[in-house]
């Protein structure tokens, strides 16, 4: 196969390697702080991941709303929009399509239109702060960041009160009807048809929309010189204004995701932060889509092999927070690494 | 597949291998240099070759001036100098004692300072601010200190500048004489200038050179790059050449002159500027009773009237600052207009958006190059698609069509002489003067209406330039309307039908390109009439 790699491709990957490296000798620093073994404990990492079938069909489960998510931070970071408000665009988008869907009832097309207004409601939630950037000239970072509580206190007082279960003690909502449940691809597994379609459809879907298509061609003008892009005709607004939206409406579509094909129920406790690890995963993979889609599988492996990590050497859960939490140091970081290492002749390209 | 990166030793190849002089002569000679390199070579990442065994020496003292067709390598070996980039190979002597220059720091401890191809104060930061920023020895910022030193150093090279002034407000002219002083402010003895000049006007210049030969008489040493020949042999003592990556010819600037030295810069180049009589037409572009606000709130163009008509070239004649930057902004949509009117024959202008501006034909080369006309993190032939991403056979349905996009890139990149390795390689792997030529390409190409052109030469090589002054010839034959805004009265002057004349916001004088009276011109100017 003859692959067409540019040096500056090059120079990028390796980029995100050395942060993932350093992040994880860091790790290790902490592993053997807590009397771990950190190659043991890497080795449990990797078995809890890809250990057998099932784990790694659940690592892959675990991916769906990471990628999908960080695929739109992907389109948004790319226009150097910084949306750091997916969690609160994933739990509208979830609540809204689980009204959706419990108030539909069975019909057929209840997926299809539960479908279709999470992805709305992701989509709505991020376009307030995008109005509000584009023409009042509030920054996204601020709004989109507070807008999450916004989403998740909202969501929960939803499930609380008007939309709480009828027949179960918790605040949640209704179970979903069957026909809002996303169908198992593979039996006696939780490989339910989102998996796929954030596999099959998404990743394809945006790799076109920002390599191929004109609109990635004006993200990635407006991205990297907005005042040439002006210059060029480019309408500026409204380029990021839809990058914001799309993001919003990738992380709507996660959090349905998670309701109809994991717990069935919305629960206020949908994410585990989803919503933040897509900014680690979207930067780490340099809003790249193909970077993006590897960075989330490994970050998913990284929280499911946690657990096999915790339970046989006796670690806290927390290390999956904690290895985010350096690497996006890392990740951040990684352009002034790189000059360091190429200055010091350490690296040569 | 290749390996991504090789871990090298950590070793400088080539510079430890060999002491290849000895002999006592050699060292004396090489003494009288401030600084001298040899063997100089550097490949870049893309392959491009920009400097190929280079061996070049200043004298202590000296004004030497560097010329050579754009990509020749020159920004590449002074950055060298000035430890901007690593040499692959060479040896490099300061003041006769072998060195290793591994970063801009070390090169100003050696008393070396380099003034870039483009401008890297920052704006919105004052004189002083600027200075402290890279001169500041402790972590502590002494700006009363370099208040001081600021004041202390410019007086003593007889100009005058508050410190306190934000750079956005000077003029060009006065903002590369702070990029001298900020070298000065850090001791350094050899200056190297990257085309200072490109966007200055004559008088600008003038100014400008005085300060060159103040420096010179304190003992300083200073090499220039510039394009333009006549300035080369005023300022210089002595002229280095360079072709193809490599020095070819020094020689004492009293022993050459103007057009031998244009021919060693392009091999064999003989002016030959092509004319066709044109008939002026009907009115293309008319501005009525203009009125534009400036940065600062403050009106700068004040009921401004102006038409260029099909098949002519208007030049813009006035010194900068006097709202020519608010017009052009204006009529390419990218400026708000307070009052009057633009239109392009029968058709409306005014506070139109950029992009409807661009389809109506208007084609605009901007002066600000590296901010405004070019993105140097995308390829080149997407830079050439800039502004027509949208319409085949760019884009099909909102798809691109990359196979489109880089074929027309290659036709623009040989029309044009575009030196670039590949129409995929990043516009900021091109050299200043081939950006230029990428821009130039871009605006003068698809038949445009009206072209807007700023500067269009700046940074060009004689060659170069005279292809774009042949093609806004062409272009004028074929009808358009052009508006040239150029600091450089002889270009103007060469090519322009009429001459308007702007000062503080208005049309205060007009010429015919027949009776150009060059004294009463530079008075309008001035705003003395
Ligand atoms: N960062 C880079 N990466 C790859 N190639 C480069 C880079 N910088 C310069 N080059 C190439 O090296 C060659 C020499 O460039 P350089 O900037 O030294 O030219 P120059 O003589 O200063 O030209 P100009 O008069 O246009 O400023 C050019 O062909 C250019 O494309
Ligand atoms: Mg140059």
């Amino acid at each position: 196969m003859q692959l067409k790699i540019s040096k500056s491709t090059y120079r990028s990957i390796l980029k995100s390697l050395i942060s993932v490296a350093l992040a994880l000798v860091v790790t290790s620093v902490l592993f053997i702080l807590t009397g771990a073994n950190p190659v043991l404990a890497y080795y449990y990492m990797f078995v809890g991941a890809f250990g057998n079938f099932s784990l790694t069909v659940e690592t892959l489960v675990r991916m769906t709303p990471i990628l999908l998510v960080s695929l739109g931070l992907a389109v948004s970071f790319k226009c150097k929009v910084w949306n750091i408000g997916a969690e609160g665009q994933l739990y509208m988008g979830a609540m809204v399509g689980t009204i959706a869907a419990v108030s539909l009832g069975n019909t057929p097309v209840t997926l299809l239109i539960s479908i279709a207004l999470c992805i709305l409601a992701g989509m709505a939630w991020a376009g307030i702060p995008a109005l509000m950037k584009t023409h009042l000239g509030i920054n996204e970072v601020i709004t989109t960041f507070l807008m999450n509580y916004v989403a998740i206190y909202f969501v929960q007082w939803l499930i609380a009160f008007p939309f709480r279960s009828p027949d179960t003690l918790f605040p949640e909502s209704a179970q979903l009807p069957a026909a809002a449940i996303l169908p198992i691809m593979v039996p006696s597994t939780r490989l339910h048809l989102g998996v796929l379609i954030a596999i099959f459809l998404a990743i394809p879907l945006v790799y076109l929309l920002m390599m191929r298509s004109t609109f990635g061609y004006k993200l990635k003008a407006v991205g990297e010189n907005p005042e040439a892009a002006r210059y060029g005709g480019i309408n500026i607004k409204r380029t990021m204004l839809m990058a914001l939206v799309i993001s919003g409406a990738l992380a709507g579509l996660a959090g349905f995701f998670e309701v109809s094909g994991i717990q069935f129920r919305m629960r206020g406790s949908l994410s585990p932060g989803y919503g933040y690890t897509g900014i680690v995963v979207a930067l780490l993979g340099q809003s790249n889509p193909i970077g993006v889609a590897i960075s989330s599988i490994f970050i998913a492996a990284i929280y499911n092999g946690a657990f096999e990590v915790s339970r046989v050497l006796n670690q806290p859960q927390g290390i999956v927070d904690f290895i985010q939490g350096v690497l996006i140091i890392f990740v951040l970081s990684s352009e002034s690494i790189m000059r360091f290492l190429e200055k010091k002749g350490v690296i040569k390209l | 597949m290749p390996l991504p990166f090789i871990f090298s030793t950590g070793i400088e190849e080539g510079l430890s291998k060999q002491a290849s002089f000895s002999g006592g002569s050699e060292i004396d000679h090489l003494s009288d240099y401030a600084l001298y390199v040899r063997g100089i070579s550097k490949t870049f990442s893309n392959g491009v070759v920009a400097n190929n065994d280079v061996t070049f020496g200043i004298i202590k003292g000296e004004v030497h001036a560097l010329l050579g067709e754009n990509g020749a390598g020159k920004t590449t070996l002074m950055k060298i100098l000035s430890g901007c980039l690593k040499p692959d190979r060479g040896e490099i002597y300061v003041n006769g004692v072998k060195t290793r220059i591994s970063d801009p720091r070390k090169a100003v401890q050696l008393g070396i300072g380099m003034v870039h191809q483009h401008f890297t104060l920052i704006p919105t930061f004052t004189v002083a601010e600027n200075i402290a920023l890279v001169s500041s020895s402790s972590r502590k910022l002494e700006l009363k200190a370099v208040e001081d030193k600021v004041r202390h150093v410019s007086k003593s090279l007889n100009f005058e500048i508050n410190p306190n002034t934000r750079i956005e407000e000077l003029p060009v002219g006065a903002r590369q004489k702070v990029e001298i002083l900020r070298l000065l402010c850090q001791d350094v003895s050899i200056l190297i200038l990257d085309e200072p000049t490109s966007v200055l006007t004559p008088l600008e210049v003038e100014d400008f050179f005085r300060i060159i030969r103040q420096l010179k008489n304190d003992g300083k040493s200073v090499i220039i790059i510039t394009h333009k020949v006549k300035e080369a042999l005023s300022i210089s003592d002595r002229i280095t050449i360079m072709r193809g990556g490599k020095t070819i010819l020094t020689i004492p600037s009293s022993q050459t002159n103007a057009s031998e030295l244009a021919s060693y810069v392009v091999e064999g180049f003989i002016p030959n500027l092509k004319r066709v009589p044109t008939a002026r037409g009907e009115p293309t572009l008319s501005v009525k009773g203009l009125f534009i606000k400036g940065d600062r709130g403050e009106m700068a163009v004040k009921g401004l009237d102006l038409s260029v008509h099909s098949g002519e070239i208007v030049g813009l004649a006035g010194v900068t600052g006097n709202g020519q930057k608010e017009l052009v902004e204006a009529l390419t949509g990218l400026r708000k207009v307070e009052g009057g009117s633009i239109s392009l024959k029968t058709c409306d202008l005014a506070n139109k958006p950029p992009n409807f501006v661009i389809n109506s034909g208007i084609s605009y080369i901007p002066e600000d190059r590296m901010r405004r006309g070019v993105i140097l993190g995308m390829t080149i032939s997407e830079n050439l698609a800039l502004k027509r991403i949208d319409k085949e056979p760019y884009s099909k349905k909102m798809l691109i069509d990359k196979e489109a996009l880089d074929k027309s890139a290659k036709e623009l990149i040989s029309i044009f002489g575009i030196k670039a390795s590949d129409p995929c390689a990043t516009a900021g792997s091109l050299s200043g003067g081939n950006i230029q030529k990428l821009i130039v390409a871009r605006e003068l190409t698809n038949a445009p209406n009206i072209v807007i052109a700023e500067q269009p030469t700046a940074g060009l090589d004689v060659k170069a330039s005279e292809a774009v002054h042949q093609k806004l010839l062409d272009l004028k034959s074929k009808g358009a309307a052009i508006l040239l805004i150029s600091a450089d009265l002889d270009e103007i002057m060469k090519l322009s039908d009429r001459v308007l004349i702007v000062f503080g916001g208005k049309i205060v004088g007009e010429f015919s390109s027949d009776s150009l009276d060059m004294e009463k011109l530079s008075k309008l100017m001035l705003g003395s009439e």
